[in-house]
Parts: structure tokens; C-alpha cells; sequence
């Protein structure tokens, strides 16, 4: 079955988004921009729930529902497009390294600064999830998500950490990318690959969103590399689009990268 | 004069310096950056259940986790990773990251949650390591622990239960396994000739799967499969634990009865899960009220 027919990115709506599952979704339309594919993005409050695994963003293809980079990846290769098979053994060990590198560090520490900073939390992560729902629900589920990340923080070993030591995690993981960056146009040289797609995913989301306050984005912008590294992309992928998918995707973004 | 640093650990055993992850790669770390601990094993104390461990312990701070532990090592000028270039420091950590995420789930499942290897070796192991009355409760408590992490990170919905995600912890830890040996290759140590930070992590995670003598491994037998990981493991004993180095050195010949050990091995794993069946049926029929050999028959 030939990937004519369009894939559907499906992530939670632009108001009720949040910082992670933003720059998820980002990172999936990112790949599948690369792979040359035409992408539609639509966005439902339950889009969570609709997901096999729970997880946004999800990708829909005829009859077939993918969620999570990691198996889009594999389904689209299956598909017969790649962006990674121009890399030998030892880069492919480095790519799929720095990819979890990216989540074990970036993610992570978005999810930790969205639920369990209590001042995030109160003012724009609960809010924000439980913008569709009516009383009592929306406290229920945004109260039950807080829940549900804390633990998950607690068994991984966050929980013990403050914010400030979840900023200098991000600056270390900045600075590793940026040194294996470079000068560099892509990490792998001269082909993007879906770690490109998930570097630029994530940091842009951080670069571009709003937060109670603006160290996660001053932590970023200190790479100049990185910087650079997510203009070319915004400029290569998502120009034809330009402002309209962007602005649309967050809705108390502040615009462009500056 | 400076006191040398004091650090806490689980004991050894299996030709190991510790059977614990974490503590293995700091004492493998300090090996590395010649930096002087003055080891001490929680085994048979009251810490057993009280301490994070490892922990280093200098001049009244007190340091927890690897992670932070090599900072501070780093910090006492005893590094490892002097000579590596900045790519090389930037693949160190996503190496970590790749090792904490892919395999890290699979060898506490294989530790403390396959009933198998759990009843069998993890829990009589620290059971007799603990003083009592914590000998009760200390397995119990990390085997829980195990679990609740695993399920929390891997099993996202519909995965929410253990047989499912188990598969999947399985198959991610031999992908992990594979990329390793992709990237060690032919060399000694990840980074050149001298080992780093990034063998000391490999090497606490990879050296409890190869030693111990795990009932159902099917993680160290995959393991196994992969020489030069279980060389570069070797190497590293030999080089810098020489006390168990020793006793290894005594039965280097059971290297090349290995093969036939294991068939032997499975052999009487088979011949002893028979007996028990056996066992099993004679107590069904023993119990069984057409057959009492000791009661007077109803007259």
C-alpha cells in the first residue's frame, strides 16, 4: 500500500496542548516532512485516549493507526521510506543513543516542569488540560495526570530534584547535542535523520512556547549552534506553510523563533 | 591530612566486587581514576534498609547516585575522562541514556521479577545478606520497587501487564546489547585504550548478567553470545580487580567445557523439573481419598 493516500498527525488541540506533547507531535510532522510525505494535522481533545497506546501524537494511514516516533519510524520504513539507511552500524548505535538521550533528558524534564513545579502546574498545566472538559472533570483528570506523572517521576528518581538542578540537566543535554552537532548541518552530516526530527521537535517547542518563566528557553538559546540548527530546518520544512500551521499549533506561542 | 573517602556498597560475590549496578560502577569508576576508596559492604547491617546506596561519604558530605558520585569524583580531580574530546563527552551521555532506558528495565526484570531467577538466586542472596529481622523485608522491598518502575516507564496502556511488557523489555535490552558491541567493536575499552566513565556504567550493568548464575536467563544468554562484550568485561576484572582475578584465573579450563556444561546444565534443569513433577503427582495421589495407607479401611 503506497503512502499516496495522506497521513493524519492527530494531537490534542491547540488550546489544551501541552509543552511535551507538542514538541512529540512536532518532532512526527518534522520526520514525515523529510520523508518527502504530505501531512494533515488534526487536532481532537481526546486525541489521547483515541491513541492504541495512549500516547499523542499518533499517526493515521487508510486503515492503519501508529503512535510514538519509535514505531512510526519502523512503520514508514516498512513502507519503504527511510531517512537512515545511508548509516552504518556504529552511527546507527550513536543516532538511536542520542535519541533516547533526548527523552531521557529533554522529555523528562519538560514533563517534570509542567507537573511537578507547582506553580507551572497551577497556572498553566491544569488549566490548560482541562480546557474542554466541564466541573467536576476537568479537576478530576488534570489532578489524575499530575498524579500519574509524579509517580512516574518518583520511580525513575526526579522526584528528589529541584527545578534547578532539572535546568542544568537540560544544559548538559544541550551542550552534548551541540557538541555533537557542530558545525555541522545535520548530526549526520549531510541527510537529516529522525534524530534530526526530534532534536528540532523539542526545541522549538521550548524556544516558542510560553512559560511562567523563561529559563528553559535562555538554556536553549545559549547553543548558538542548536539555534541555527533549528532555523535551517523551520526554513527548509515548514516554510510553504510558514506561519499558518506554526501559530496554529500553539496558541500562546510567541511566534516565531526570534 | 585528608581522610580517604568512605564508600557504601552491597558485597560481592559471583567473582564480582559487588552485585549491585550502581555500586559496581563506582568502584569500577574509582578503579579507573585511581582514585582511593575505603570500601565498606552494608551486608549484614541495619543500612541494608536504611541507605541509598552507593554512597561516598568525605569530610561530613554526603553524595548519592553514580551520576552525582563521578561529579564529585570528578571535582576531587580523579577523572577518567580527561582525555576525551568534546563528541566523545557528548556520546558518553546519550551512551548513558541508552543503557538507563533499553536495558536497565530488563535486568531488574531479570533480577527481581522473573519468579524464576527471583526465588532461586536475588532474594536466599540478600535474604542471607541481611541482618535479621530485615532479612523479610529488604528483597521484598526492592522487588517492588523493580516492578512499580518498570510498569511505570514501559507499560503505557494496553500494556498494563508485566507478561505483556515483558516482551518488549526483552527485545529492547538485546537491541541495546547488539548497538554496544556495534560500537565497542574490536577495541578494548569504548574510547581508545583507556577505559572512561562509559565502560565504568557498561561495565556495572553487563557484569551481573554474566556472572551470576541465573536459573533463567535468556537476557545472558544473548549476553553471551556477544564476545567482545564479555571480553571487555573479563579484561576489566583481570586488570583492576585482581583479588577475584585469582580465584578466575584457577578455573580458566572451564572455559572450553562451557558448551558442554550448559547442555549439561539444562539437562538436569529438565531431569529435576521431571522429579518435581513426579513428586507433584505422588503427593496428588497420595492425598487422594481412594489411596490412605494408614487409616483403617471402613469396616
Amino acid at each position: 500500500m503506497s503512502l499516496a493516500a495522506e497521513a493524519f498527525v492527530s494531537q490534542i488541540a491547540e488550546d489544551q496542548i501541552l509543552l511535551s506533547d507538542s514538541a512529540s507531535s512536532l518532532a512526527v510532522q518534522t520526520f514525515l516532512r523529510m520523508c518527502g510525505l504530505p501531512v494533515q494535522v488534526s487536532c481532537c481533545a481526546n486525541a489521547e485516549y483515541m491513541s492504541p497506546s495512549g500516547k499523542v501524537p499518533f499517526i493515521h494511514v487508510g486503515n492503519q493507526v501508529v503512535s510514538e516516533l519509535g514505531p512510526i519510524v519502523q512503520f514508514i520504513k516498512a513502507k519503504g521510506h527511510s531517512l537512515s539507511d545511508g548509516l552504518d552500524d556504529v552511527q546507527r548505535a550513536e543516532m538511536k543513543a542520542y535519541m533516547e538521550l533526548v527523552n531521557n533528558m529533554l522529555l523528562t524534564a519538560e514533563l517534570y516542569i509542567q507537573w511537578c513545579d507547582d506553580y507551572t502546574a497551577t497556572e498553566i498545566s491544569r488549566p490548560r488540560y482541562s480546557s474542554p472538559y466541564s466541573w467536576p472533570l476537568n479537576h478530576i483528570l488534570a489532578y489524575q495526570k499530575q498524579w500519574e506523572v509524579r509517580r512516574k517521576m518518583n520511580a525513575i528518581g526526579w522526584s528528589g530534584k529541584n527545578l534547578e538542578q532539572v535546568y542544568e540537566d537540560v544544559s548538559q543535554c544541550c551542550q552534548a547535542l551541540s557538541q555533537r552537532l557542530g558545525t555541522q548541518p545535520y548530526f549526520f552530516n549531510k541527510q537529516p535523520t529522525e534524530l534530526d526530527a526530534l532534536v528540532f521537535g523539542h526545541l522549538f517547542t521550548i524556544l516558542t512556547t510560553q512559560l511562567t518563566n523563561d529559563e528553559l528557553a535562555e538554556k536553549v538559546k545559549s547553543y548558538t549552534n542548536l539555534l541555527s540548527f533549528c532555523h535551517r530546518i523551520e526554513q527548509t520544512y515548514f516554510k510553504e506553510h510558514d506561519r499558518e500551521s506554526q501559530s496554529g499549533s500553539s496558541r500562546h506561542s510567541k511566534g516565531s523563533l526570534p | 591530612m585528608a581522610e580517604p573517602m568512605e564508600l557504601l556498597c552491597w558485597g560481592g560475590d559471583w567473582d564480582l566486587p559487588s552485585v549491585h549496578t550502581d555500586s559496581l560502577i563506582v568502584l569500577a569508576y574509582a578503579k579507573f581514576s585511581g582514585a582511593k576508596l575505603a570500601v565498606k559492604s552494608i551486608d549484614w547491617t541495619w543500612r541494608t534498609i536504611t541507605a541509598s546506596v552507593p554512597q561516598l561519604h568525605y569530610e561530613a558530605s554526603t553524595v548519592t547516585e553514580p551520576t552525582q558520585i563521578l561529579n564529585f569524583l570528578r571535582k576531587q580531580r580523579f577523572n577518567a575522562d580527561y582525555e576525551l574530546t568534546a563528541k566523545q563527552g557528548a556520546d558518553t551521555m546519550a551512551y548513558i541514556a541508552l543503557l538507563e532506558e533499553k536495558l536497565r528495565p530488563a535486568l531488574l526484570h531479570t533480577f527481581w521479577v522473573d519468579a524464576d531467577n527471583y526465588a532461586n538466586l536475588t532474594r536466599p542472596w540478600f535474604t542471607s545478606h541481611s541482618p535479621f529481622p530485615l532479612n523479610f523485608f529488604v528483597p521484598g522491598r526492592q522487588a517492588s520497587l523493580a516492578l512499580s518502575r518498570i510498569l511505570l516507564t514501559k507499560a503505557e496502556s494496553p500494556l498494563l501487564n508485566i507478561t505483556e511488557v515483558e516482551g518488549k523489555i526483552y527485545s529492547e535490552a538485546k537491541e541495546c546489547l547488539n548497538l554496544l558491541s556495534h560500537r565497542l567493536g574490536n577495541f578494548h575499552f569504548f574510547f581508545g585504550d583507556t577505559p572512561t566513565s562509559l565502560d565504568a556504567f557498561v561495565f556495572g550493568h553487563i557484569a551481573p548478567l554474566i556472572k551470576a548464575p541465573l536459573p533463567s536467563g535468556q537476557l545472558q544468554k544473548h549476553l553471551n553470545q556477544l564476545d567482545n562484550l564479555c571480553q571487555f568485561c573479563n579484561t576489566i576484572l583481570k586488570n583492576y580487580f585482581n583479588a577475584s582475578a585469582e580465584k578466575r584465573t584457577d578455573c580458566s579450563p572451564t572455559a572450553i567445557h562451557d558448551p558442554v556444561d550448559a547442555n549439561l546444565q539444562k539437562l538436569t534443569q529438565l531431569v529435576n523439573k521431571e522429579s518435581n513433577l513426579i513428586e507433584k503427582m505422588d503427593d496428588n495421589l497420595r492425598s487422594s481419598p481412594q489411596h490412605r495407607p494408614n487409616s483403617t479401611p471402613p469396616s
